[in-house]
């Protein structure tokens, strides 16, 4: 399934100036494209705009052409859209639905809402349990979990709703090193196993090793777009208030103090 | 729940003493029994009454009005046995209710209660509400508490006189409750992006057991509650 | 469709009907020194509160019956709205719990949440939040936060709802500021009068009932004497808090606030007296026993006790809860009160920003 924006500009409500101009952005099924940009550069509202949270969960004013397989989707509603699309947050607590007890029952929330069968249901939540590694997790209270497992959490539960496209707004945002590391390895399983995720994150680090296309957004407009390692080496970067992944960094660094190209590539590939 | 607020109803209309002991026996003392919970029923019950007990036993045995014959006298202040009388009367009742209530807690979990509802019609956007806020009201004073460290940490003074403890209320009470209230946005998104608006009923994973038996006490139950109602009001039962 | 608004009618006259049947004769003489029937008073608001309840009732049993559904209803209530009531319900009980238990001042603090739905979301939402803050309270909530008497005044928690939600729509809470300075005394001293006015009354009621004689009830009870110091000091903070919104942010709606709370709390304790003397005896638990009790030693029975004790608890209750409501609202940044129902009543009118390119649009939903 193919997810695109065509033109597209997004105004909050009240806002004089549009948070999002010109976007231009094809999602294909079974790739991941990771999202970078300075803070307030426009990163989450593009991912609800992707989602079709904006407008329809937070009002504002929507330019532009939005499609799902080419067909134009401005009069779905929203739950409709969150069964192709399912989006997830940087806060790990609040994405919690405050009503279930367990863990179980927490992945089961989205395809109970939905009306999916009984049977079907258990079936879609042991798989998103297993998928995310968190099977032996399914007893536990879901407020007690650590930041990492909550986002893991969070991610099968999305899973759980069957979606073309996840759209992931910082996930690691809140998380200490230990959740971050839990996360991305997530991540990096579901993007082998052909899962389509566009993923915003100001850690380059993330990008660089699950996101087989990479776009840069600066003040609402996209001003990088390519294959990942082009756009992370591009020198641009700092500018546009990205800093880019350690490895490029330290490559800069060697090249900088003067230490031979070909000696730093050896070094960085066996690294 | 049925039990539960037919006792509570029935201790009301029957007034007098006999009436509403007679009542907690039955109603109340015998299920917890069965149910194995008397020892806490009887302890939590207790605790919940305490507060109401001991004002309505103070307030009524000395300041009943009307009260001739007295028993006690504390300078201006005089205990009476209409006042006892009546305290009495009024401790029974709120023993009644407050066993049936508790007995009520001690042998329902909140989510099987509001699931029930749900699964017999009742919209999954209130049970939802239901549910959130039996977890929000511990979450909250969770909340106030790690917010009441910060604030100490900052030099707020909580144990000295009461107007300072007043006064130290708003520094938690705001930052708690805007708090929450600025959560409320993402926490809408988050459940929107989860099919949350889809009309009508939405799959339950399971369901409380219900039997005929059980159905048929219900109703018996009410068509007691109504019957001694109507005894009451047409002054067959005093 | 029309079927369920006669059948809501006709469940409303059958239930006033019995209810003053029922309550038996209402009028028990007009007291001359106070222009109302007070006793009958009382009871007749409650009944109609119950008859009302009763007709939303029996409106949503028809609308059920005929749709398996009562879309009628929940279309009203927004995901934003539905997320906000927990925390309203929550705040609602935690803060009622802890006045009731730990400060023994004779007020409640009990319906901060219920009015804040009100005011942003409609009236029906508001009565919900606080009918199920009640039944909650007392049938899920487990000790330490329960309260045994709440599921009791679920009315009275239901009317103080509605009313919040016109309050609400009305616009009485829109902030008004910088307003000139003439205009600002003329509304302070309306509300000074208006304050100034109901203490009168409650007053001139308060000795009919107690009789020539006088305030005997001072020196009976020492614990009511610090009561009533902590109460004025509440009363003090809000009023400090009221000048302050009046004069220094020069926000008239200092004023609004100050009728909308008497208005609301004369009503709740119209309402509740009736059910707190003939369900509990007056007695509830909480620090306004204490006043229930001065008045019966001042030679009151149970039912204008109880009232008695209302008129002076209630109005001051509701005066600081929806001040501090309207505080929330004026800390709320602009797009989190925006797109609750009744979001638009509560933001400060100003010039539109004018709509610039062609092709923008809102959600088509």
């Amino acid at each position: 399934m193919t997810l695109a924006l065509a033109g597209v500009g997004y105004r909050y409500a009240g806002a004089a100036e549009p948070a999002l101009l010109d976007i231009n952005l094809e999602l294909r099924a079974g790739e991941v494209v990771g999202l970078a940009g300075a803070s307030e550069s426009g990163k989450t509202t593009l991912c609800l705009v992707a989602a079709g949270l904006a407008p329809r969960a937070i009002g504002g004013m929507l330019r532009g052409r939005i499609s799902i397989d080419g067909e134009d989707v401005d009069a779905w509603p929203m739950h409709r859209l969150s069964e192709r699309v399912a989006m997830g947050f940087q806060s790990p607590t609040t994405q919690l639905s405050q009503v279930t007890g367990t863990v179980f029952e927490e992945v089961a929330f989205g395809p109970m809402n939905l009306g999916v069968p009984r049977d079907e249901i258990v079936e879609r939540t042991r798989e998103a349990l297993d998928t995310l590694g968190i099977t032996e997790l399914s007893e536990r209270d879901p407020r007690r979990l650590s930041g990492g497992q909550q986002q893991l959490l969070a991610i099968a539960g999305l899973l759980a709703m069957r979606p073309a496209h996840l759209v992931l707004d910082e996930p690691t945002a809140q998380l200490d090193p230990e959740g971050t590391r839990l996360v991305t390895d997530a991540l990096a399983a579901l993007a082998t196993a052909g899962a389509s995720i566009l993923v915003a994150e100001q850690k380059t680090d993330v990008l660089a090793a699950i996101a087989s296309r990479a776009v840069v957004l600066d003040a609402g407009r996209i001003a990088l777009a390519g294959p990942t390692q082009e756009v992370l080496r591009d020198p641009r970067l700092a500018e546009l208030g990205v800093t880019p992944p350690a490895a490029v960094r330290m490559r800069l660094a060697a090249l900088a103090a003067g230490i031979d190209e070909r000696l730093i590539g050896e070094a960085l590939a066996g690294a | 729940m049925t039990l539960a607020t037919t006792t509570a109803i029935a201790a009301v209309v029957l007034g007098g003493l006999i009436g509403p002991a007679v009542l907690v026996m039955i109603a109340v003392v015998a299920p917890a029994l069965l149910a194995g919970v008397l020892g806490r029923l009887v302890r939590t019950s207790l605790f919940l009454a305490l507060p109401i007990a001991i004002s309505a036993v103070l307030v009524n045995v000395f300041f009943f009005p009307g009260g001739q014959t007295v028993l006690l006298r504390l300078g201006p202040i005089v205990a009476t046995a209409e006042g006892l009388a009546f305290a009495l009367e009024i401790l029974a009742r709120i023993m009644a209710i407050s066993g049936a209530v508790t007995l009520f807690y001690l042998t329902t979990r909140p989510a099987d209660l509001v699931i029930d509802l749900e699964r017999r019609g009742v919209s999954p956007r209130i049970a939802f509400v239901a549910n959130a806020s039996v977890q929000t009201v511990p979450a909250m004073v969770e909340r106030a508490a790690q917010i009441t460290d910060a604030q100490r940490a900052r030099g707020l003074d909580t144990q000295g006189s009461l107007w300072r403890r007043v006064r130290g209320i708003v520094p938690i009470v705001g930052p708690v409750i805007l708090g929450s209230i600025a959560e409320v946005e993402e926490r809408t998104m988050a459940l929107e992006a989860r099919g949350f608006t889809r009309p009508g009923r939405r799959t339950l994973l399971w369901a409380p057991a219900d039997s005929a038996i059980e159905a048929a006490v219900r109703w018996g139950l009410v068509a007691a509650l109504v019957a001694l109602i109507v005894l009451r009001a047409t002054g067959v039962l005093r | 469709m029309v079927v369920r608004w006669i059948a809501a009618l006709i469940a409303f006259a059958v239930v006033t009907g019995v209810g003053i049947i029922g309550f038996g004769n209402f009028s028990t003489g007009i007291d001359e020194n106070v222009f109302y029937d007070i006793e009958g008073a009382n009871s007749f608001a409650l009944v109609l509160a119950i008859a009302s309840v009763v007709a939303f009732v029996v409106y949503a049993g028809v609308e059920y019956a005929q749709t398996r559904a009562l879309s009628s209803i929940t279309r009203q209530f927004d995901t934003r709205t539905i997320v906000l009531m927990p925390v309203a319900i929550a705040v609602n009980i935690v803060l009622g719990a802890a006045v009731a238990s730990a400060l023994k001042i004779p007020i409640y603090l009990d319906s901060i949440g219920t009015i804040l739905v009100g005011v942003l979301a409609g009236p029906i939402a508001g009565a919900l939040t606080g009918f199920l803050t009640n039944l909650l309270w007392t049938y899920v909530i487990p000790p330490p936060f329960n309260s045994g008497v709440a599921a009791a005044f679920a009315i009275v928690a239901v009317v103080i709802g509605v009313l919040a939600g016109f309050i609400g729509r009305a616009g009485w809470l829109r902030p008004r500021p910088n307003q000139p300075m003439r205009k600002l005394v003329a509304w302070a001293l309306v509300t000074v009068a208006l304050i100034v006015g109901m203490s009168y009354l409650s007053y001139l009621g308060y000795i009919a009932i107690i009789g020539p004689a006088g305030i005997q009830v001072a020196n009976a009870n020492p614990a009511f004497v610090i009561l009533g110091y902590l109460a004025l000091a509440l009363v003090a903070g809000t009023v400090l808090g009221l000048l302050y919104l009046l004069f220094a942010r020069r926000d008239l709606t200092a004023t609004y606030v100050v009728i909308g709370g008497l208005l609301t709390g004369i009503v709740a304790a119209l309402i509740s007296a009736p059910i707190a003397a003939n369900v509990f005896g007056g007695v509830t638990g909480s620090g306004t026993d204490f006043l229930v009790a001065a008045f019966r030693q001042a030679g009151l029975d149970v039912g204008n006790a109880t009232l008695g004790q209302g008129l002076i608890s209630d109005p001051i209750d509701k005066v600081t809860t929806f001040f501090v409501v309207y505080l929330i609202i004026i800390a709320l940044p602009l797009r989190t009160k925006a797109r609750f129902p009744q979001g638009e009543r509560l933001v400060e009118r100003e010039t539109d920003t004018p709509a610039d390119d062609v092709g923008w649009r809102g959600a088509a939903g």
